[in-house]
């Protein structure tokens, strides 16, 4: 059970010139199926599991500007569930964004990417759906979007102009490895879905590198998905490959970037189960990713940006109450963020608490992230442990989280990039 | 005057105890107001005065006391009216969250045999509960503060399930200590403790800050704090700066409402339909004398306990580098109980893992006979801070009526309300068993090579204030009944330290705790 599976494609794809470049293969040392490792890649549980112990049974909230909609029960439960969908209906999903009853799914369902999976995987992720996740008896729940929004026939015209079908073509030109992340990141993973800007009617603005603005960074929900193309001051063009896979393994990478948030949910129940050879796939992918710039030059890129400061000469041996006054700041960061982050922001050698300077959400000028890390902490899991940063949402006011962002970013980060308590009161509101 | 706030259930004070009732309460549904006397303090201010503060042992100075709310300061204080043998020099803090805003988090069960002393040794009292009944709560108490504890070694305390964390490793100071001293006939394990070896209850893992006391910069240690957001979150309103002054019976002696002033001297009336007072083992007492509530057994404020404590510091002939890690980890228990209780007191040693840095410094700087400089300064700090072992002591005071606190008939403070008075004296049960204590002191020194030895005979207060509103099945001398119900009011409840009738020989916070989320459980079936 422990042996590394490899997968040939299927034979009907057998157009492709790289055969090996779809091949999904389980996370080493884990004896999952194959459907439950593409389950993974797809990261289905981000969506549909909102109860731990009722894996798949759906219900979570996701807002749109019309009204909230909610994830469906994917659990083989007959009556609630999708226990009576046939493989057609089930790749019919998947790649057209169209449920067993004919209704259109809102495009929160990320078939756009889904669509170019190849047949093998689906039906391999259809058979762990149908035998080895528990039926849940939930019923699904109505949208909140009042009608005449509510009617879902535009959709069809949605899916006409955007969703483009098909199975992800393989590149003769380009190598196993970038196929296969090619295949992945367009796929499966479906990183577009958050990290390419979308248009005015909520399309994304390119579903591979050859279109323009693929991967180059996004606002959605309160969380800035950050450019990821190979731009080297605004994207991952300074990364190593190396860097790219331990990111994704583990959430983190000493002295550039941590993951919270989406991104955080990603690398928990996503990306830290593939394999190696995937993720080195997805490095190998992304960065032949063309370069989009910010629109200016950046003399460093958000990585780069900032040094230690020892922020306790500024108010040791002062009257606190004093030193609150004449340098709110900086006593706000060492009351509360210095214990763990060190005095001079240069947190703990093993990078377990992250350096506050050479970090990207404190040099980029997106501060939703830092501002939502500060109001919400952080918690999840990696393969080593957990990683744990308390929430200040409830002890610091909307005035003071501004503070102290505008503190970090131009002590320790951007100095350009502001923040006022009227953003940070908005972010709240996204809890 | 005019009722301006209702509630199905009144609690005054925000500390631990109140904090667990007002949360169980708020998550029942029904409708909770917590009424405290002092101000509500962020965790960040209370790290930086501590910081910021020049002696880091006095744990009272980063909670500024405020006029309409005093509460002791050891430094300057005057809140504290001393008439006995000896004076009660108690620590607690009247701010939101209450007194464990600073402590070592020590969480101890008692022994089944704490509650029957009376019964096995024919001293003290005895409990009108067992350890059965008590022993749930102690394992709620213990999931509701995240209470790491050893799974490898025998504590006394018979458990249903095992700890809700282990331990964090040892510190090398401890194990070295603790292995010395069990190879050579004493009993050491590892100390339960309310803090966190892993993230939990959305708190994170501590990190070895050593100053538990006095204020956890991270929030990893529990503090009480934190049972008091998760009730606001669920409900229950907490109004701070309400100085609670006057309990007011009907003529059905039930409790109608309690009075409260803001810091300008304004009066509030507050009705409820239950009335929780959890204001700790002195303001408790205070305030029912101050209203004459639930006294017909004239016990209300006697037979005032603590913890005496004697110390015992030296030099070991190794480095043990004190410091890393938390303040406490490990105690010595083999005189928690015995025969031996009849004659003199159980006990439980400690110790210290404190960084001693800044008091060898200044140690060092006050020896008059030599002054050194430099590099020979930096050297003897660092090997006086690496050598130095502190190990203290709790002896169990046994209750006595006439060791008693009550409100000063003179002394008042800035709102015109008394301040509380001691009466108090070490008996003769503690002081025998401390010589006991000396003699083993002594052996712990000889055993780790002990030079400059020190022994600490002062009898220090320990802050575990109980015996004072204490429980009993007989009304004529005891205050509550085992359900921490005040015999005389049917809808009046104690959750402090002060209802327990005997003071053990361990921290007394996990034992409120427990008392207190059963309290609750009362509370659920009646409101």
């Amino acid at each position: 059970m422990r042996t590394s599976l490899v997968f040939a494609m299927a034979s009907s794809l057998g157009l492709l010139a790289t055969q090996s470049a779809l091949a999904a293969e389980s996370a080493d040392s884990n004896s999952m199926s194959r459907g439950a490792y593409i389950a993974r890649t797809a990261d289905c549980t981000a969506c549909h599991t909102t109860d731990e112990s009722k894996p798949f049974a759906g219900g979570l909230a996701m807002p749109t500007p019309m009204g909230d909609i909610y994830s469906t029960n994917i659990t083989p439960d007959k009556s609630t569930g999708i226990g009576n969908y046939s493989l057609e209906d089930f790749t019919r999903v998947l790649r057209e964004g169209v449920d067993k009853g004919g209704d259109h799914l809102y495009p929160a369902m990320p078939y756009t990417a889904y669509t170019k999976m190849s047949d093998s995987d689906i039906k391999a992720l259809y058979d762990y759906f149908m035998n080895e996740v528990k039926p849940v008896n939930a019923p699904n729940q109505e949208s909140d979007i009042p009608w005449p929004l509510s009617m879902r026939w535009p959709l069809m015209a949605w899916n006409w102009m955007f969703l483009d079908k098909g199975v992800y073509q393989a590149d003769e030109q380009k190598s196993d490895a970038w196929n296969r992340g090619a295949y992945l990141v367009q796929g499966a993973t479906h990183c577009s879905t958050c990290h390419t800007p979308r248009g005015l009617a909520m399309q994304e603005k390119g579903t591979d590198e050859t279109e323009k603005g693929f991967l180059s960074g996004a606002d959605l929900g309160g969380w800035h998905a950050f450019n990821i193309t190979n731009d080297k001051a605004a994207g991952l063009g300074s990364w190593s490959d190396e860097d790219i896979v331990q990111y994704l393994k583990t959430g983190s990478v000493k002295g550039k970037a941590q993951a919270a948030g989406p991104m955080g949910e990603a690398v928990e129940h996503s990306f830290r189960f593939m394999s190696d050879s995937d993720l080195h796939a997805i490095a190998t992918y992304l960065r032949s990713v063309p370069a989009v710039d910010d629109g200016k030059t950046m003399e460093t890129s958000r990585f780069t940006q900032g040094e230690p400061v020892a922020v306790d000469m500024v108010v040791r041996g002062q009257d606190p109450e004093k030193a609150m006054d004449s340098s709110p700041g900086a006593e706000l960061f060492m009351g509360n963020c210095a214990t763990c982050h060190a005095a001079d922001g240069s947190g703990s050698p093993d990078g377990y608490y992250p350096s506050l300077y050479h970090n990207s959400v404190v040099g980029t000028t997106h501060l939703d992230n830092l501002t939502r890390v500060i109001l919400e902490g952080v918690h999840r899991e990696n393969n080593h442990g957990e990683l744990f940063m308390p929430a200040f949402g409830e002890s610091l006011t909307d005035e003071q989280v501004a503070t102290l962002v505008n503190f970090l970013t131009s002590t320790f980060g951007n100095p350009e990039a502001t923040t006022t308590a009227e953003a940070v009161g908005k972010l709240r509101s996204k809890d | 005057m005019a009722t301006q706030h209702k509630a199905d259930v009144v609690i005054v004070g925000s500390g631990v105890a109140g904090g667990l009732v007002a949360h169980q309460m708020a998550m029942a549904g029904k409708s909770v107001l917590i009424l405290e006397a002092g101000p509500r303090y962020p965790r960040g201010d209370i790290v930086e005065r501590f910081r910021n503060q020049t002696d880091k042992m006095d744990f009272m100075k980063p909670y500024p006391s405020t006029p309409y709310a005093p509460h002791p300061e050891p430094s300057s204080g005057d809140y504290l009216i001393q008439k006995g043998e000896h004076p009660y020099d108690a620590q607690y803090i009247r701010a939101v969250g209450g007194t464990t805003w600073h402590w070592a988090a020590s969480s101890w069960r008692f022994l089944p045999n704490d509650f029957k002393l009376k019964a096995l040794y024919g001293v003290g009292r005895d409990w009108p509960i067992g350890y059965d009944e008590l022993e749930p709560y102690y394992q709620r108490a213990e999931e509701e503060l995240g209470v790491w504890g050893p799974s490898d070694e025998e504590l006394g305390s018979p458990r249903s399930k095992p700890y809700p964390m282990s331990p964090l490793p040892l510190s090398y100071n401890e194990h070295t200590v603790k292995t010395r001293l069990n190879e050579n006939g004493f009993y050491v394990v590892t100390e339960p403790v309310a803090r966190n070896s892993r993230p939990y209850d959305e708190r994170p893992t501590c990190c070895g800050n050593n100053n538990c006391m006095p204020i956890c910069p991270i929030g990893a240690m529990y503090n009480g704090i934190f049972h008091v957001e998760k009730a606001e979150r669920a409900g229950a309103k907490v109004i701070d700066k309400a100085v609670v002054y006057r309990i007011e019976a009907g003529e059905d002696r039930r409790i109608k409402a309690v009075h409260y002033k803001t810091p300008d001297g304004t009066s509030v009336r507050v009705e409820g339909k239950y009335f929780v007072i959890a204001a700790n083992g002195i303001e408790t007492p205070k305030l029912m004398l101050m209203s004459d509530v639930g006294n017909s057994s004239g016990m209300v404020g006697r037979n005032l306990m603590d913890h005496p404590g004697t110390g015992v510091s030296f030099f070991a002939s190794e480095n043990l580098w004190p410091g890393r890690g938390p303040q406490e980890m490990t105690s010595i228990v083999g005189w928690r109980d015995g025969d031996f209780r009849s004659e003199y007191a159980g006990k439980k040693l400690h110790h210290s893992n404190l960084s001693r840095t800044d008091q060898m410094t200044s140690r060092i700087l006050k020896q008059d006979d030599r002054l050194i400089l430099g590099n020979a300064l930096d050297a003897d700090i660092r090997d006086k801070a690496a050598r130095y072992v502190q190990v203290d002591s709790f002896h169990e005071l046994l209750p006595h009526p006439e060791n008693f606190i009550r409100p000063s008939a003179t002394e008042k403070d800035a709102l015109g309300l008394p301040k509380p008075e001691f009466h108090y004296a070490i008996d003769d049960y503690v002081k025998r068993s401390a010589v006991h204590t000396r003699e083993a002191y002594g052996r712990i020194a000889q055993l780790m090579g002990g030079t400059e030895v020190e022994y600490h005979d002062n009898f220090a207060n320990n802050q575990h204030i109980c015996g004072t509103v204490l429980m009993g099945d007989n009304p004529s001398n005891s205050v509550v009944d085992g359900d921490c119900r005040t015999h005389d009011h049917d809808n009046m409840f104690i959750a402090s330290s002060g209802t327990m009738p005997t003071v053990g020989t361990v921290n007394c916070t996990l034992t409120i705790a427990a008392l207190s989320l059963r309290i609750a459980d009362t509370l659920k079936r009646e409101v």
